[in-house]
């Protein structure tokens, strides 16, 4: 797999764990010239000659192990979409996306059928969404969902599958004697907290996480995020974080991309974003942001 | 240009309808509707565990009641065979009684109740105690093919999941099952992975006859004809029940218990009618056997 | 890592550096925050910038980590292996790797910190930067008792400490197994005389490990005994470069005002 940059020091960068070039989806018909017709200078991602909504266009990033990208943007800005489409939740138009777990790399996952996607979402992938239902069971128990991906990747004996689920809760500090409880019955943070016990049953190199603590409350959410922040550090995973807090960004992030009607407006450093923003878009979040 | 205009001897009753049909084709059904039968249990049979549709006919047995296993029976059938019918065991039972008359009223073919002297035995509940082999043929009626259908009941996602052998939510049903109760609690219908890649329902047959299928010498054929599906296990397959390694499979079991008939505590017991506590085989025709040796 | 480069070559070489910001959201007017800037630091040379709030000390000190990104002239630094890198031109990924070991930074706040004991704080900062774990706690153990925290402390999260003893846990953390260029930001501000005391001397040592040290004090007693060298600057301008004997005595209370 290729850099996005091309750097000709000695200086070791480690190799990329995902490789995104030129992902875009649309939604409608496609011609051409709607490219041209949409996007930041445009003020809107919907083209008013067919219709159509290029959601995400000319995606580019790479990301390495223990790396977390953010990708920040308002409603719309497709950031969630470019998540989606890596994912496999969403099909994308075009683009070319590679994982360095997977066929060294040497695949597009893009081209893969759907069955295969789901393949790669047991081992290699995992994805903790905003609103925990979407990605548990919620009339399965703490324990059921973990124990989900664990059969999925083969497990068949019982006493392990409880072992690593106790293991995982524990780690997301879920009270124990809550395994055996339905989800519904949890609390939002609780809930996420499963969520993301569950998203790591199978140790997976590579972890998306969309919006992960919008909607729950403040004092919650800095736990979870806090959480985050740890597993991030001790599991050296490659992660991307979608957010439209700046306060999830900083925290989890060192790299960041700012997206605006579908396109990537600025991709620099975190810390360069918050305090030396350049795209007029990005300066308005960062300012808004802080006040 | 003349008509023929001499006058039809169409039926009027039932009975003439019945005779009128029974004389006219071999197992009531005509060649066509057995060909595409028998072409669905060929796949069936190529396919171990995997739920073919068919084109399920009018039986004169209402849906729920076997119409399935009977046209599997009557695609099977040939001149030679001889039927054994039996329900939950017991071969006088009414429901058996009539399925085997249609059956030897349609062919001339002999019928039985002794395994050994049997070459199709088409049963709802039960396999037959007695040991079976590549001679014969065990047809089982079944209600509901769908094994996953306690945890999904969209079609589509139902063909994915079996397709992709995505049965993950099989597995955490299974799970939760064992969390709840202790122990996994399914009775009749215990999901079994058949040659490595389908779970089947085996909805007529109790635990206790599940291990009669893994590696048997006689081929099984299951007809659901509300459901409109076939599906086959063939001889030497493998059928393992679905459970955890570490929680053993589990046959049902009666404390001490034996048959008031014949005294055996080998065999499947079933509560006698109205009298609690009082056990006797549910294969009669086996009970009976070993009464008279 | 042992310090075998030449110690006559400078290791960080800023030439004709300027920064303006474009204010989209205003009115789009360009904010000059430093003009041309020049200057060389060696390693082993501790070199202070000086001057009055808005001189610019703590833009080039950003400049420099690749916070803010330049607008004209060049940031060269010389690595472990004598390469030379301009750093306002490397890619984000190899700023990242610059950072982890090559360039730290200490500034006055410690925001944004996890829930993480003390000690575990300042020993992962060695970790990243090449220690092993136990080293790294042993040396963490050092720092900290050295910077006056006590051992009571070490366990519990950063989160319930005083403003003081985060600085000083921060300082701990900026140079355990410190990297060969250091920038700091204020780091003693808002220590009491006898904290200060102790972060003065633990900076003072980082001379005699070769590292070299670009850093802002509103101190002038800091200055006199810290520095080898000061930069002076004024409005986004270097004013005076030189000696510390030299210089010292030009400067004006003004000048190290916070």
């Amino acid at each position: 797999m290729s850099q996005t940059e091309e750097h000709m020091t000695s200086i070791h960068v480690p190799s990329p764990i995902i490789q995104v070039r030129n992902l875009g989806k649309y939604y409608g018909n496609f011609d051409p010239a709607m490219i041209e017709r949409t996007g930041p200078e445009h003020g809107t991602a919907r083209d008013h000659v067919t219709a159509s909504i290029v959601a995400a266009w000319g995606v580019n990033f790479d990301v390495a192990a223990g790396e977390a990208l953010g990708i920040v943007g308002e409603s719309g800005s497709g950031k969630s979409t470019v998540l989606r489409c890596i994912a496999g939740d969403v099909a994308a138009s075009t683009g070319d996306v590679r994982l360095a777990p997977f066929e060294d790399g040497n695949v597009n996952i893009l081209d893969l059928d759907p069955s295969a996607r789901r393949q790669l979402r047991i081992n290699t992938l995992s994805v903790v969404y905003q609103d925990p239902a979407e990605g548990l069971a919620l009339g399965v128990t703490a324990g059921g969902n973990i124990a989900d991906p664990l059969t999925a990747a083969g497990w068949r004996n019982f006493g392990s599958i409880r072992d690593r689920a106790r293991e995982l809760l524990a780690r997301t500090e879920v009270p124990l004697d809550r395994m055996d409880d339905i989800v519904r019955n949890f609390s939002g943070g609780m809930r996420q907290r499963v969520q993301i016990a569950r998203a790591l049953a199978n140790k997976p190199p590579i972890l998306l996480l969309d919006e992960p603590t919008t909607g729950l409350d403040a004092s919650v959410a800095s736990g979870v995020l806090d959480l985050i922040r740890q597993l991030l550090e001790e599991l050296q995973v490659a992660a991307i974080v979608v957010s439209h807090d700046f306060g999830v960004i900083e925290m989890l992030t060192e790299r960041c991309l700012v997206m605006q009607h579908g396109r990537v407006v600025e991709d620099a450093l975190t810390d360069q974003l918050l305090e030396d923003p350049h795209h007029p878009y990005s300066q308005k979040l960062v300012a808004a942001a802080r006040t | 240009m003349t008509l023929d205009t001499a006058p039809h001897t169409s039926p009027t009753t039932i009975a003439q309808l019945v005779g009128h049909r029974t004389t006219e084709t071999f197992a009531l059904l005509d060649e066509e509707s057995k060909r595409e039968i028998r072409r669905a249990l060929l796949h069936a049979v190529c396919i171990p565990g995997y739920q073919v549709p068919f084109g399920s006919r009018e039986m004169p047995v209402a849906r729920g009641w076997g119409s399935g296993g009977l046209q599997v029976t009557l695609a099977c059938v040939g001149s030679d065979d001889a039927v054994k019918v039996i329900d939950q065991g017991d071969d006088e039972g009414v429901n058996a009684v009539n399925l085997r008359r249609l059956v030897t009223m349609s062919t001339g073919i002999d019928e039985t109740t002794e395994v050994y002297e049997a070459t199709l035995i088409q049963s709802r509940h039960r396999i037959p105690e007695d040991d079976m082999n590549e001679n014969h043929i065990l047809i089982l009626q079944v209600p509901v093919p769908e094994p996953l259908r306690g945890i999904e009941r969209d079609i589509r996602e139902l063909a994915r999941m079996h397709s992709e052998a995505d049965y993950s939510r099989m597995w955490v049903s299974l799970y939760e099952d064992k969390v709840r109760n202790g122990v996994i609690t399914q009775s009749t219908g215990y999901p079994c992975l058949v040659a490595s890649r389908y779970i089947v329902a085996t909805t007529p047959i109790p635990r206790w006859d599940i291990p009669r299928l893994h590696q048997s010498k006689f081929l099984t054929l299951f007809g659901a004809g509300r459901e409109k599906r076939v599906y086959a296990i063939p001889p030497y397959t493998d059928v393992e029940p679905l459970t955890f390694e570490d929680v053993p499979f589990e046959v049902e079991s009666a404390d001490g218990a034996t048959c008031r008939l014949c005294g055996s505590s080998e065999s499947f017991l079933v509560e006698m009618p109205g009298k609690q506590e009082s056990w006797s085989c549910s294969d009669t025709a086996w009970c009976r056997r070993q009464r008279n040796t | 890592m042992t310090m075998t480069m030449n110690k006559t070559l400078p290791i960080l070489d800023v030439r004709n550096v300027s920064k303006s910001f474009t204010l989209h959201n205003i009115d789009g007017r360009t904010v000059t925050a430093l003009e041309d800037a020049s200057f060389v630091v060696h390693p082993g040379e501790h070199v202070s910038l000086a001057g009055s709030s808005g001189a610019g000390k703590s833009t080039l000190l950003r400049l420099i980590y690749r916070t803010y990104s330049i607008t004209a002239g060049s940031v060269s630094f010389r690595l472990a292996n004598d390469e030379w890198v301009d750093i306002a031109q490397l890619s984000d990924a190899e700023v990242i790797a610059l950072r982890g070991r090559e360039i730290g930074y200490v500034s006055q706040f410690l925001h944004a910190q996890p829930r993480r004991s003390v000690i575990d704080l300042v020993a992962r900062a060695g970790v990243s930067r090449g220690m092993s774990t136990a080293d790294a706690h042993e040396q963490a153990g050092h720092s900290l008792a050295r910077l006056g925290i006590s051992r009571t402390l070490w366990d519990v999260h950063t989160s319930v400490l005083s403003g003081g003893e985060k600085q000083r846990v921060n300082i701990a953390a900026g140079l355990i197994s410190p990297p060969r260029l250091l920038l700091l930001d204020e780091p003693v501000s808002a220590l009491d005389p006898e904290n200060r005391e102790r972060a003065i001397e633990v900076i003072a040592d980082l001379s005699d490990q070769g590292v070299a040290v670009l850093a802002v004090f509103h101190d002038l007693d800091a200055i006199s005994r810290l520095a080898s060298r000061i930069i002076l600057m004024s409005r986004g301008n270097v004013v005076i470069d030189g000696p510390v004997d030299q210089v010292l005595p030009q400067l004006t209370p003004g000048d190290v005002q916070p």
